[in-house]
This record gives C-alpha cells, structure tokens and sequence, in this order.
C-alpha cells in the first residue's frame, strides 16, 4: 500500500519539489560559472580545470565565481531559513529578520565604524555581528514580561528599529561625503568576496542550519498557538527566544559577509509554504533550497544585467521581492500559515 | 483522582477575577462550571490546568501540589482544550493529532510505535479516524472540534478541561458533542469539567455542577439541586420555571416569555 506522508503534503510532492529545486540549482551554477563580463563556455572551462595549468579562465573561475556562487548560496539558505523559523516564532507570515533589530542593529554597527572610525574597516563584520546580537537582545528584553509575547516583540522591534534608524539617518547626513562604504554595506552585495570569505562564513552557516533544523519540532509546535502549546507542556517563552536566538545568528552572520539583504526572509518561506504546505519538517529544507536558488538567481542578474557595472545583490532582491510581496498581500488569506 | 484548589485567587495584573474559591473535580464525574459572562469560569479553568498562575491558594492533584508538576507531566494527567485554537489549515488531522503525545517526548523525539496506536485509538474514539488523511481545513466545524477532542485525548488525560466546547457549532453537532463527552467519561473513565453556556446541557450531561458568580462559588451540587428558579435570579437575573415533562429523566428550565 502506498502511504502518503503523514504530514501537510504528501511524499511524492515533496519528492518532486526538492528534485526540481536541485535540478534549477545545479542549472544555475552552471550558468553562473560561464557568465560574466567574460563569458565562458562549459567546455573552456572543463578544459581549463582539468588541464591543470593556470591560465585566466581557471581564476576567473575558480578564485572569483565560484567562491562567490559557494556564498551566495549559502547565504540563501541562511536567510530564507532564519525568515522561515522567524514567521513561526512570532506566528506572524510577515515577520523577517528585519523585525528582531538584527539589520538595524548590524547597520547601526557598520554605519558607525565606517563613517567614524573608518581606520576600523577591517572590523566593520565583526561589530555588524555584536550590533545585531545587541539590537536582537534589546528587543527581546524591551519585550519581556513574565515571557515573551509576539506583538510585544513586533512592537518593541518597530519602536528600536525606528530610533536606530533615524541615528542612522543623521550619521549618515552629517557625513554624506564619504557614504560609499556604507552604501555598498546597506544594499548588501557579493562583489569581490573570495574564498577566505567562504571559510569563514561557511563555518557559521553551517553551524547555524544544524541548529535550525532541531528547531523544526519547536516551530511547528508554536504554530499550534500559545494555549495550545502550553497545554501540552512546552515552555512557550524558552522555545521562542531559542528559536529567535538561531535565526538571528543566522542572519547576523549573513551581514557580516554581504551586508543587508533584504526579502528572501520574508518571500522564500511563503513560496514554500505555498509549494509543500505550513509543516516544517518539508517547509524548512525547501525553503533552505528555494532560498539558495533565489539568491544565486539574484546575484548572477545583478552582475550580469548592466556591463561594466555591478548591481549589488540586496537591490536586485528588493526589487523583485517588492512586488511580490505586494502580489502576496492581495493574496494573503490563501497564503498566511497561520 | 481528584483536582482541587483551595483559597484560590486568580487574576490578571492586579484585577482578582476570582476572589476566593475552594472546589474538587472527581475523575470520576462530569463537572460543569456555569455562571455569567465575566464570572470568572474560564480564568479556573486556565489556573487548573496551569495555562494561568495564581495569586494565592493551590491546586493539588490527588494531594500533590500543582507546583511540583512540571508542565509536561501535569500535561499527561490534566489536558485542556482552551476555547479557542488554531491550527496551520493545511495540517492533516492525523498530524494534528500526533502533537497530543508532546507530553510524553523529549524535544528531539517524534511518534514511536507506541504513540502510533494511541493516536488510532484517539481518532476512532471520536469518530474522526475516516479523517485521518484530511487537511484541517476540509473538515466542518463539528468534525474539527472533535479532532480537537482527539489531540487531548492522546495526552492520556485523567481529567479533561474543555473550555466551552459546543459554542461554534450547530445544535446537532451540540449534541453530538455531549455524546462524546459523556462517552469519554463512562467508557473511558475521564473525568470532565467544563464551562458550559447552555444550561439545558449542563442540566441533562453533568453529574457534578458548580456555580461561579462575581469570582466566588454561589453553589454547587448535584444538577437539579443547583439549577433552580431561585439561582437563575440570583446569579442570571432571569425568570423561569424548571419544568419536569414526563418520560424525560431531566427537567427542562422555560424561560419566562419574552414580551416587547
């Protein structure tokens, strides 16, 4: 007898959806491999790998596209995941890392450094991760009362993300001569990232999506709503500020490699969602999937759309997210999970 | 096994919406807590079954103090369907179901064998096991409230609170409702309390009633000894009769008639 997955969707979708995301993922590299201001066929490049000469195809590719097509995916996979957990925790479709201080609070940082210690600029990663770490934890502190309670964290969030910006707004206006860093920063991009850029950050990627996916049972369990889950004896408040905590080390450390990009937390968990249904043991590994290839889709346009110039990935992903955000807000009673 | 509180003051901040009460809910029964909107009912039952904590008093569990349980294991014997709950509209019911046996896990383990049959029996015994493969979201109101009833029902409870269980439905989906309530206590052996609006199905299901009024118990006792037209004026501030009718074993309460 064939049995169906016991869970939102049944198996043979599942199957047929992460089958679909590898075969556009593999596609993908593939492309992002060949194209660029020099394009290459698959052909030269083979050619070029396994000769074993060094020649300029074999750095092209192997120092600059492919450290960059490792990152991009990886931090797909992070944001899209850290978004994923987030929309549970604050059992709220809207909500994205954006909503626990994490790019105000790395922006707050980066801004800083970059326009009032500029000699620091080789620290601007490390203090980005603190001042998400920081902003996250004030939210969540703001937030408590005997535990923690979605619109409270929303709501504290909107009040610290609002005062962090508008400091923000007056460095940046008291300084609006030396705005190049930190622009590059605000708009998040893959340019120039190399490998010792993916040693560093795979390690916490990697970390952090382990961790993710013991979250999957907490997740869902929140999704059941508070007097529910409390019923069944799950401390409400610890799962919250556990899962909280994985997301915002997920996204805090995207920022510190590639700064702030924006919209893959929010639209990748609600295209899964629409694609295998709101339970997280499917949701969270094709929303991982989805967001690798988004983010790849998006850095591969934004460095190859304009010759002669870069458009920086968190642009390209604002632009396109933008209006599919709008798209899924007309549709939101079939999209929401909860 | 019996749930009781004694000296219990229950609140919100620093409203008391029960100001004093001392009550005992037998397994063995099917207790009913009646009483006007805003009498405090659901605020015990939340205490009882440790959604809300207390300002003073306690509940013990046939002695043993609410306080020494942590949440998992007053989950295995005391379960709660609160009066309002949402599940993902497209969680299967079997699935839904499953998350009754969280008591029982650690946080890294899922549904075992063991937990599998629980979860059949939960299902047949609410009569939602032709459901099984269904999305919430195709099932009815009456049909939902049951794979409700089921989830709770996988805890295993000794005693099962149910926050105004028939509110959204239909009358035949009422009664069917009390069916199964009455049900799960005589066969299964779970004890019953819940709040209840409709004061006929107070009076025809339960063994046990318990008059709330103003944050303080005004009665309790058996049904036909609390619901009387003297409460109903005291508590509700209505006129009726309770009427017996031949062939009935209970009476019924005929409100005076309504005139313009």
């Amino acid at each position: 007898m064939k049995r169906t997955g016991k869970s939102g969707v049944s198996a043979l979708r599942m199957g047929s959806v992460v089958m679909i995301l590898l075969i556009a993922l593999a596609l993908l590299s593939l492309i992002a491999l060949t194209v660029g201001s020099a394009g290459y066929t698959i052909k030269s490049i083979a050619a070029a790998l396994f000769s074993g000469e060094e020649s300029t195809i074999r750095t092209i590719v192997v120092n600059l596209r492919l450290p960059r097509l490792i990152l991009a995916i990886l931090i797909g996979m992070s944001l899209s995941t850290a978004g994923a957990i987030l929309q549970s925790v604050m059992r709220n479709p809207l909500a994205d890392p954006g909503t626990i201080g994490v790019s105000a609070g790395a922006g707050t940082a980066a801004t800083t450094i970059l326009l009032l210690f500029p000699h620091m600029t080789n620290a601007v990663p490390l203090f980005a991760f603190a001042g998400a770490a920081l902003a996250c934890l004030l939210i969540y502190t703001m937030a408590w009362k005997g535990g923690v309670d979605p619109t409270r964290i929303i709501l504290s969030g909107v009040a610290i993300n609002s005062v962090l910006g508008a400091y923000n707004a007056l460095l940046q206006m008291l300084h609006s001569d030396s705005l190049q860093g930190v622009l590059a920063f605000m708009n998040g991009s893959l340019s120039g990232r190399s490998w010792s850029h993916v040693s560093v950050f795979g390690i916490y990627a990697g970390i952090g999506l382990v961790l993710s996916l013991f979250c999957i049972k907490g997740a869902n369990t929140l999704q059941l709503g508070d007097e529910v889950a409390k019923s069944l004896g799950v401390n409400v408040s610890v799962t919250r500020v556990l899962l909280s905590a994985v997301s915002a080390f997920l996204a805090a450390a995207t920022v510190t490699v590639a700064g702030m990009i924006g919209f893959v937390g929010l639209v990748v968990p609600h295209i899964s969602r629409l694609l295998v249904g709101s339970d997280y043991k499917q949701m969270l590994p094709v929303s991982m999937l989805l967001g690798a290839v988004v983010l790849l889709l998006a850095d591969t346009i934004g460095r190859t759309i304009a010759p002669g110039m870069e458009i920086p990935v968190g642009i390209v992903m604002s632009v396109t997210g933008g209006p599919f955000f709008l798209y899924m807000l007309r549709k939101r009673g079939k999209v929401s999970g909860n | 096994m019996e749930i009781s509180g004694k000296g219990l003051q229950i609140g919100y901040g620093e409203h008391l919406v029960i100001k004093e009460l001392d009550v005992t809910f037998l397994s063995t029964r099917i207790t009913s807590i009646i009483g006007p909107n805003g009498s405090g009912k659901s605020t015990v039952l939340k205490a009882m079954t440790k959604l809300l904590p207390y300002k003073s008093g306690v509940v013990r569990l046939d002695g043993r103090n609410l306080a020494d349980y942590s949440s998992k294991e007053w989950a295995r014997s005391v379960a709660v369907l609160p009066q309002i709950h949402t599940a993902p509209p497209d969680f299967k019911v079997r699935e839904l179901v499953g998350y009754g046996r969280l008591p029982y896990q650690k946080w890294y383990e899922k549904n075992g064998e063991e937990d599998e049959k629980i979860i059949d029996w939960a299902m047949k015994a609410t009569g939602v096991w032709e459901l099984r493969e269904k999305s919430i979201n195709q099932c009815s109101g009456g049909e939902s409230q049951r794979v409700w009833i089921a989830t709770v029902l996988t805890q295993q409870p000794e005693i099962l609170f149910l926050d105004e269980p028939t509110t959204y439905l239909d009358i035949a989906h009422q009664l069917e409702m009390m069916q199964l309530v009455k049900r799960l206590n005589r066969e299964n052996g779970i004890g019953i309390v819940m709040v209840l609006h409709d004061l006929s199905q107070a009076l025809e299901v339960s063994d046990w009633i318990v008059v709330i009024k103003d944050g303080k118990k005004y009665d309790e006792g058996r049904p036909e000894d609390v619901i009387t037209p003297k409460m109903m004026k005291e508590v509700y501030d209505v006129e009726c009769e309770v009427v017996r009718i031949p062939g009935r074993a209970t009476p019924i309460i005929a409100f005076k008639e309504i005139s313009a």
